[in-house]
């Protein structure tokens, strides 16, 4: 799967299961920060969406890698069989 | 020392739960330190890392009236309350209004949504799903005819109970009050709790491994009674309950705040509402979950709140025993609090080895977290703590003496109504509202709703990292209640933030999104469950969310009865400021019309096929929804602050007779005992009342229990006596509806609303007509719950 599908695939993820509103989230966009707000219950989401999609664990991974669509794309990529 | 006329007593227990199925079974295994957490067997758990729980295992709980009526939530509580009543030498109470049920429910039934969903949609699991058919059938089983209602703040739920119950006693609105709390275990809560990773799959180990809960199931009945009561029947005593503490977090829908504080703050105002010395509590009984979030907040809290003035406390947690019983854990917890107070015995927290015990030593000091096996210990005082989803704390004591209780001391105050938010079908705003009613707008379709949008968030200032979490009955809690304080021009600050509270009065609560998460993981299965969803299967997650939004920080407790929810939210916010626990209250009526709730309705055949008016003799009503918030407090705060007022809260009543529970027929004479008592509160009679604002939908069967009422009460004056109906315009939107009615009287009396259509029943009929209301000084709002509930507010200028 290319690079560019995975992030289109977690965009739209962010916006149909986390509410987030697709205008204001790019994919270099801070997920934790002010503006999207994600917290803790939101990271158990998306690691069971990426296990899910991408057959990718997230499961103790560290925080750094879900900063932004960017990074969890760059993550699944580096970690997908 | 308490007044004898408002001292509460213990008269009666129940309980069922993984532990026993009656008080000595439960509690003799619990001296034994047995545990009831085994692996389930009732719950497929293919792909799931935890599959423990604490069941109950009884083969009796059929032997009720009509089992196939009821869902296991309310066949467990009936099986306590029975134990209970025959505990405290109480049997039928022939609808007597001075007998009281209040229970608890966080899931409710949660099992009939299953089965509705996964077998065939059948239309007799409807009336089994929302949480407030328990506390009607349970009521129903004995005949109660007082004030019956549920508290749906998910795992506080149980211990709320008990307190409102002592709070309606010394209100001097009831003698006895059947209080606890049921709850049974489902797919529902465990795939929710696996998919926030909060089971423990080596069963749970409060205040030690803390790596998650256990779920369990069960109830707990307590009896409260006035002591006059008591003594009157020469009834047993098994203590008393002294003050309780309610309030909000305002931090996070499902994690607790770290620093406690408002935990702190539940534990400050239940020992000050009790009168009594920190250092009188002997033991505690913890919510003690097994979460670390949770058990790292409750150390901190007592550390903080004990730690001077009674540093060797006893604390332990019994959910090791029973599992988490959710929002029967209170009314559990009560029970074992009360056996141990009355028998000297503190419960243990099981499963230390001598390490762990060494490491919680690390961190508690000397506090006494008694672990292993019972320790006896000479009590005055217990206190039970529950925290729960959405951000509650509850605290409440039970004590051998009867303190020194703090109730009532605002009780001549005026209570002023200041503030008014509405989300309706026709308008997001009182504005757009008015202007809607102006114009004389009606439904378009037989079933409607209302629709927050992005604009609504702009202009209250609600950013998106907020409202992207919020479902659609939250979206509606949210926005309604925001605008009511903006109405009243109240802001919270830090100051204020614990001056004020909320309840919320709601219908159905989460019962819809109960049924998509259902729906969700009978699809994926329990493994599937998602995180972000299981909190608005709670019927507290509104008033949770509003809590947080809003900086809300004082008492905050959800009621789910049936639409007149709505108008009770009034009533007991009024009890809330007359008792000196908040100087404000917003209360609020929320339901939403998803489609899952239009075909429940439709399935029921109570759903129109068409747009109907109410007193049109019809099949069935427009299906609506909403959330109306209205700002009370006392006249002296509003003058402070110097806000409008549009009138005052002068009283509130209600009425039973019970009929099944998703039945209404044969139960009307309680309306007019609704009317009477609210008018009685009031001090107003009859001939004061210039209109009323009625819960007519359309609905046949229902229009008629209401006009024939009207017709006894008001006799001769009826016909001239202007009735309105919001239902004309935004269907029957339940608790919505009930408080969009007072809110529709409160702006009439504060002049925001110079014209509306009236309807006339006289003898040949119902007429209808456009009536200014400029003269009105003071109007009866009333409203229905199936099962016989009625209640009635009387507002005046």
């Amino acid at each position: 799967m290319a690079n560019e599908e995975i992030k289109s695939k977690l965009k739209a993820f962010f916006m149909s299961d986390l509410g987030v509103d697709g205008d204001v989230l790019n994919y270099d966009t801070p997920l934790f920060g002010e503006e999207i707000g994600l917290d803790s219950v939101d990271s158990l989401e998306i690691i069971s969406f990426v296990d899910d999609n991408f057959g990718v664990s997230m499961t103790g991974v560290a925080k750094e890698n879900f900063q932004s669509i960017d990074t969890i794309a760059a993550f699944i990529e580096k970690n997908k069989a | 020392m308490t007044s004898n006329n408002r001292r509460c007593v213990v008269s009666g227990l129940g309980v069922i739960c993984a532990v026993g199925n009656n008080v000595e079974e439960t509690w003799k295994n619990a001296l034994n330190s047995v545990s009831g957490i085994h692996k389930t067997t009732s719950l497929d758990t293919k792909n799931c890392y935890a599959d423990l729980a604490a069941e109950v295992n009884c083969d009796t709980l059929d032997e009720i009236e009509c089992p196939d009526e009821k869902d296991r939530a309310s066949k467990l509580c009936i099986k306590a309350m029975k134990e209970a009543l025959n505990d405290a030498g109480l049997g039928d109470f022939a609808d007597s209004s001075r007998v009281s049920v209040i229970i608890g429910s966080c899931v409710g039934g949660v099992l009939s949504i299953e089965k509705y969903h996964r077998h065939g949609k059948n239309a007799n699991e409807i009336p089994k799903m929302p949480i407030a058919a328990i506390a009607s059938q349970v009521a129903e089983s004995c005949h109660a005819g007082g004030i019956v209602t549920n508290v749906g703040n998910a795992c506080a739920a149980g211990t709320i109970s008990i307190a409102l119950a002592c709070d309606l006693i010394r209100a001097g609105r009831a003698d006895v009050v059947i209080a606890g709390g049921s709850d049974s275990f489902a797919s529902v809560p465990y795939s929710g709790f696996l998919s926030l990773h909060a089971l423990d799959e080596n069963g749970c180990s409060p205040f030690n491994h803390c790596n998650g809960i256990t779920l369990g199931e069960g109830a707990g009945i307590v009896i409260v009674e006035s002591l006059e009561h008591a003594e009157k029947r020469n009834a047993k005593r098994y203590c008393e309950v002294l003050g309780a503490g309610v309030t909000s977090d305002a931090h996070h829908i499902t994690a607790p705040r770290e620093d406690g504080i408002c935990l702190l703050e539940a534990m400050d105002r239940a020992v000050k509402n009790s009168g009594i010395k920190k250092s009188d509590i002997g033991y505690l009984n913890a919510h003690g979950t097994g979460t670390g979030k949770n058990d790292n907040a409750e150390i901190n809290a007592f550390l903080k709140f004990f730690g001077e003035e009674n540093p060797t406390l006893s604390v332990s947690s019994t959910k090791v025993m029973t599992g988490h019983c959710l929002g029967a854990a209170g009314a559990i917890e009560a029970v074992f609090s009360i056996k141990a107070l009355t028998t000297n015995t503190v419960l243990p927290t099981l499963h230390y080895s001598a390490e762990d015990s060494a490491a919680l030593k690390e961190k508690v000091g000397q506090m006494d977290y008694v672990q292993n096996t019972p320790r006896s210990k000479e009590l005055e005082c217990v206190m039970s703590n529950n925290v729960a989803f959405g951000g509650t704390n509850a605290s409440i004591v039970f004590s051998k003496k009867p303190g020194d209780v703090r109730s009532l001391v605002a009780k001549d105050k005026k209570i002023a109504v200041t503030g008014i938010g509405i989300v309706s079908p026709i308008g997001n705003s009182k504005e757009a509202y008015l202007e809607s009613v102006k114009n004389g707008k009606l439904p378009e379709t037989a079933s409607i709703c209302s629709t927050v949008t992005n604009d609504d968030y702009k202009e209250l200032g609600i950013k998106m990292a907020f409202y992207r979490k919020l479902d659609n009955l939250g979206q509606l809690q949210t926005v309604s209640g925001m605008r009511a304080l903006k109405d009243a021009n109240f802001t919270v600050t830090e100051d204020n933030a614990k001056q004020i509270g909320i309840i919320v009065g709601t219908s159905e609560g989460g019962l819809g999104a109960t049924y998509d998460f259902q729906e969700l993981i009978t699809e994926e299965g329990n493994a599937g469950g998602s995180a972000f969803k299981f909190p608005h299967t709670v019927y507290n997650a509104a008033g949770g969310y509003l809590s947080i939004l809003s900086g809300i920080k004082g008492y905050g407790v959800t009621i789910t009865t049936g639409p007149l929810s709505g108008l009770d939210s009034i009533g007991y916010s009024m009890n809330v400021i007359h008792d000196g626990q908040e100087d404000a209250m917003m209360a609020t009526g929320t339901d939403e019309n998803i489609p899952i709730i239009t075909e429940l309705c439709q399935k029921l055949n109570v759903a129109a096929d068409k747009v109907v008016e109410p007193y049109s003799n019809s099949n069935g009503f427009v299906v609506g929804d909403g959330s109306v918030s209205v700002i009370l407090e006392t006249e002296d705060y509003a003058k402070a602050r110097g806000a409008k007022v549009y009138c005052y809260a002068l009283g509130y009543g209600n009425g039973r007779k019970n009929v099944k529970f998703g039945h209404i027929s044969g139960s009307g004479e309680a309306l007019d005992m609704a009317i009477n008592d609210a008018l009685q509160n009031a001090g107003v009679s009859i001939d004061e009342i210039d209109a009323v604002c009625g819960f007519a939908n359309g609905f046949k069967k229902l229009d008629d229990i209401e006009k024939a009422a009207y017709v006894r009460v008001f006799g001769d004056k009826l016909a001239s006596l202007p009735l309105f109906q919001v239902k004309e315009r935004v269907g029957e939107g339940r608790a919505a509806s009930a408080t969009l009615a007072a809110a529709e009287a409160a702006l009439m009396l504060g002049g925001e609303l110079a014209e509306e259509n009236a309807y006339f029943i006289a003898k040949d009929g119902v007429s209808k007509k456009k009536v200014a209301t400029s003269g009105f000084k003071k109007i009866l709002v009333t409203s229905f719950a199936t099962g016989g509930s009625y209640s009635a507010v009387v507002l005046g200028k």
